[in-house]
């Protein structure tokens, strides 16, 4: 089974002189537990492509599955509902609740859902904390924690939900190598145990090798990592 | 790039260069009023026009805020006319008659309405020094019939030619004999006109209307000034069981260079039974006046507390909240006289058109209540709207201090989520 | 829901400016009700306490009290009237009486009454009174004997009674001969022929008004009846001083609702960033909302406690010359009306929470 199915997607903002088109002609595959990276300059379109996956913007033209579900069409209450099930974001300013802990940053996402409440939604949080080498952290503030540790729990954060689907913006760029490393060794580990699909946007070639494959987007438009337009 | 560009604007974000070198400080925008410029628009001498652009673009909330400080100085006006007409409901006769000095009974309790004094301390009064000359006063509340419907009237009986005539003469003349009135003005739609004749109750003979006074109620009832044995008349009328009558008071006028205070102190001292007021004295201890006074005067007081609280906090906040683009600006080079300018612009137009709107809700609540005579006095809007506009620029010092607080050099992180 | 409880426990000082403005708000609100609650009972407590249907005054007095005079044969007449169970005579005289050991004499309004009515029992003996509450702040306690008017007449207070005073002077309750031969000696203009007494206090069957057309049918107009709530109205100042004070408080609310939606539409504004993040996870603005709801509720609520108590301490160190009377009614009425502004107040924001974009918390350059 695909997690993630786009076929001919394009994106255009603005219109007439003003036209700007972000994506075109994208076909995207992605399986199961496959981790795929996404690479990119800035201005690519990798972060429209990541949004319409994730179900945070509508596609102009084209076709969007995620786990066999169609969200081409879904309006904004039908896209809320797909997000707070079957998919987990991380996203690149990491944006953790300042007032919540690091526990409650998790538990928040059973708080939107109501799929699980108190004693039951602290246990998920605090397993996930401790996959994620926080076990110590539950009870820290954001503004507590490191820049690394902060990333961890954006990490904990997406996969509160058991998503199908992990949409993942640029972990590294604020790390440096070591922390770099760790951080996508843990995101490697969870996916890979939950059978998850994650796509990683990211710049970072350091980083790639951590990911089953590579796709390339260079002004809205996706190439293998074979060189080739992966339009046909 | 364009001078602006316009991005996701109600959430607030511009693009941002991923680096932080200095050209892409050139590509940097700043969110000012809700659009995104660039360096190069900040670089024109664009001083209040950027403050004046940022009320447009943010018409909500500074629509809410002229609201709340229109409303609130509303209450403020609406309610100052309000106490100065009810007081002048109650004591206008009092204030507009010639008597510069009332002398009541001592056990009056400086209410006139209680007051008695015998026929003879006229006459004792009279002979205390200072006193130019001093008449009887009467004071009685009746039932009169007017245009052939019954209506409450206050009658105050003084001497003809002698102090406590009405000094407030709009139409007509003043009484020359008995059965003569001046009435208070504003009650002509009851039958108290000029001309027509009213009568007190029961069957007692006509009192013809010869001139009408400008405020010159008292008790917040038509009032007739007549001669003092009209107002014995009246009494007898009224109520025929009644024993010999005695004046409420004494009025006095008080000698050309004299002192009514001074007066009113010897009167006390040298006549028994008595207790001399000057007549603002005996204005502000009517029953009620004082009490109504002080009632209002804490209420006031509050609203006044209020309004500078409630502006000064929202240009806080809003100062906080721009802190990005206020540090942005000053390391652009903008001094920071000129955004303590922008916001002292910005309460001078919000207090203004809150004024604004506040003058005209009262104009419409004086139409309303022309009853109790709320007259809408361009004064009194001034003194309010100075004092008001003094309070919230004040209060703004808190903003200003923000404001020069702003470290260019500082560098600018997100504000609520944590990255 | 519970995210934005816990913003406010954890950040409380956020909301510090709105509760501020908001307890005084409050207050002044409290103060307004107060006083006119205070100026009404004190007009009006007298009347009130009667436990009559109908009040009688003579046709030519125009609904006032103190010029209303009564017949004996008139109120034969009202007393014969089918329907009629019990008629009592009421009589008010404002006047001042000494009080032993003070030195400024203290406004009272003698009541001569025979109909015991609430909180006021049968009529005392000749040359005795209950006096009001409101007469203990002039100095007056039991026992004493006080002097009305000039002539000095005396009166001992033998009790006490509440809330039974007329146009704010405090009431001193006798019985009909003593109330008569007092007003005479010391208003003898006023003087009140014997079996004469102002208003008659009637209570009988069927409706008031219908109780009341009967009556002055009886006498041929020469009464006019009222209910006891037009009696009460007919009182002066009461009718134009409620509606006046209630048209402030009820601008005063609309200014808190104001004041709610502009300080929440503040915190609304600083937290897109955050409510973008919170839709992106898929939190509906229904969801939020109700957030931005829930907290301005709360904050209203703190600022109705402590301005409760803030007032009860300001009425306390009020000179007592100032009436104000705080009722738990009118308490009820300022925190009914608040909440009520604090939704309207909330709705403000509805539109901008509605229209932010889960795609913002992406928001960095493509």
């Amino acid at each position: 089974m695909t997690a993630l199915e786009l076929r001919d997607v394009g994106k255009i903002y603005g219109s007439d002189e003003n036209r700007v088109v972000a994506l075109e002609h994208a076909t995207l595959s992605v399986a199961d537990d496959e981790m795929l990276a996404l690479l990119g300059p800035s201005g690519s379109g990798k972060t429209t492509l990541l949004s319409i996956a994730g179900g945070l913007l509508s596609p102009t033209s084209g076709r969007v599955e995620v786990g066999g579900q169609d969200i081409s069409a879904f309006n904004a209450s039908q896209l809320n509902r797909f997000r707070r099930e079957s998919v987990g974001f991380v996203f690149q300013q990491v944006n953790l609740v300042p007032f919540l802990t690091a526990r409650e940053n998790l538990m928040v996402v059973d708080e939107i859902s109501g799929a699980r409440s108190g004693r039951a939604s602290a246990g998920r949080a605090d397993q996930l904390l401790g996959e994620l080498g926080l076990a110590e952290r539950g009870e820290n503030m954001p503004n507590e924690l490191s820049g690394g540790e902060r990333q961890r729990v954006a990490v904990g954060r997406a996969l509160m939900n058991e998503p199908r689907l992990v949409l993942i913006d640029e972990p590294t760029s604020a790390l440096d190598t070591q922390l770099g490393n760790q951080v996508m060794e843990l995101i490697r580990q969870e996916i890979k145990e939950r059978g998850t699909a994650a796509v990683i946007v990211t710049h970072d070639t350091r980083m790639i090798h951590y990911c089953d494959r590579t796709v390339s987007i260079v002004d809205g438009v996706l190439r293998d990592d074979a060189g080739a337009s992966a339009a046909h | 790039m364009t001078d602006t560009d316009d991005l996701t604007d109600d959430t607030g974000v511009c693009r941002r260069g991923s680096t932080t070198s200095a050209s892409a400080v050139r590509r940097f925008g700043a969110r000012y009023g809700g659009r995104c410029i660039s360096a190069s628009v900040v670089e024109r001498k664009e001083d209040v026009f950027l403050a004046i652009r940022e009320l447009a673009r943010a018409k909500l909330r500074f629509i809410l805020l002229g609201g709340a400080i229109g409303l609130l100085v509303f209450l403020i006006l609406f309610q100052q006319a309000l106490l100065g007409g009810l007081i002048t409901q109650f004591i206008g006769a009092l204030r507009n008659q010639s008597a510069t000095v009332l002398v009541y009974g001592s056990d009056a309790r400086r209410n006139l309405e209680g007051s008695r004094v015998d026929p003879s301390t006229v006459d004792a009064v009279r002979a205390v020094d200072g006193v130019a000359d001093a008449g009887p006063l009467g004071q009685g509340t009746f039932t009169a019939r007017a245009d052939g419907a019954l209506a409450d009237a206050t009658l105050l009986g003084y001497r003809l030619g002698g102090p406590g005539r009405p000094t407030s003469l709009n139409a007509g003349r003043l009484p020359e004999t008995d059965f003569e009135a001046v009435v208070s003005d504003g009650d002509s739609s009851k039958g108290f006109t000029l001309g027509r004749s009213v009568t007190i109750e029961p069957d007692g003979r006509a009192i013809r209307i010869v001139g009408v006074a400008t405020d010159a109620r008292y008790s917040a009832t038509p009032t007739l000034f007549v001669s003092y044995a009209t107002y014995e008349a009246a009494r007898t009328t009224a109520n025929p069981d009644a024993g010999p009558i005695t004046p409420s008071a004494v009025a006095v006028t008080v000698d050309a260079d004299g002192d009514p205070g001074a007066v009113a102190g010897r009167i006390t001292a040298q006549v028994p039974g008595t207790e001399a007021l000057t007549r603002d004295e005996a204005i502000s201890s009517s029953p009620g006046v004082s009490s109504v006074q002080q009632s209002f005067y804490v209420i006031l007081g509050l609203f006044y507390i209020v309004v500078p609280l409630v502006a000064g906090l929202f240009f806080l906040i809003i100062t906080f909240q721009k802190a990005d683009t206020l540090t942005l600006l000053r390391a652009l080079g903008a001094r920071p006289s000129m955004l303590i300018r922008n916001l002292l612009a910005q309460v001078v137009v919000v207090v203004l058109g809150g004024v604004v709107l506040a003058t005209a809700l009262l104009a419409g609540a004086a139409q309303g209540t022309k009853s109790i005579g709320v007259k809408v006095d361009p004064t009194a809007i001034g003194v309010t709207t100075a004092v008001v506009l003094g309070l919230a620029l004040i209060s703004s010092l808190a903003a200003i201090r923000r404001v020069l607080a702003i470290d260019p050099l500082r560098a600018v992180t997100g504000k609520d989520v944590l990255g | 829901m519970k995210l934005a409880l816990r913003e406010l426990r954890r950040r409380p000082s956020r909301f510090a400016v709105a509760a501020g403005v908001l307890t005084l708000i409050v207050v002044l609100l409290s103060f307004l009700g107060g006083l006119l609650d205070g100026l009404f009972l004190g007009s009006t407590g007298a009347l009130s306490a009667q436990r009559a249907d109908v009040f009688v005054y003579s046709a030519n007095s125009r609904d006032s009290f103190l010029r209303s005079r009564i017949e004996p044969d008139v109120r034969a007449e009202v007393a014969a009237v089918e329907g009629v169970d019990t008629v009592g005579g009421l009589g008010i005289g404002l006047l001042t009486a000494a009080v032993p050991g003070q030195q400024d004499p203290a406004d009272v309004a003698l009541i001569g009454f025979e109909q015991p009515a609430t909180g006021i029992p049968a009529p005392p003996p000749d040359g005795q009174a209950f006096a009001d509450r409101r007469l203990e702040t002039a100095g007056v306690r039991v026992g004493q004997t006080l002097e009305i008017g000039r002539s000095r007449t005396p009166i001992r207070v033998v009790g006490w009674v509440r809330d039974s005073n007329y146009l704010l002077q405090g009431g001193l309750w006798v019985n009909a001969d003593t109330w008569r031969a007092t007003v005479s000696a010391a208003r003898p203009d006023l003087r009140v022929a014997d079996g004469v007494m102002q208003v008659l206090v009637v209570s009988g069957s069927g409706t008031p008004a219908s109780l009341a057309e009967r009556i002055d049918a009886a006498t041929a107009g020469a009464t006019r009846s009222l209910s006891r709530d037009d009696a009460i109205l007919s009182i002066p100042g009461t009718k134009e001083q409620r509606s006046t004070f209630l048209q402030i408080i009820f601008t005063t609310l609309a200014v808190a609702a104001m004041v709610i939606g502009l300080f929440f539409s503040l915190l609304t504004l600083e937290r897109t960033g955050l409510y973008g993040v919170l839709k992106a996870l898929g939190s509906s603005s229904r969801q939020l909302f109700g957030g931005v709801v829930a907290q301005a509720v709360l904050v209203t609520v703190v600022a109705l406690v402590i301005g409760e108590i803030l007032t009860i301490g300001l009425t306390a160190i009020a000179p007592s010359s100032i009436p104000i009377e705080l009722t738990a009614s009118r308490s009820a009425f300022v925190a009914v009306g608040m909440l009520a502004a604090s939704v309207a107040g909330s709705v403000v924001s509805l539109r901008r929470v509605v229209r932010i974009d889960p795609a913002s918390a992406i928001g960095t350059s493509s």
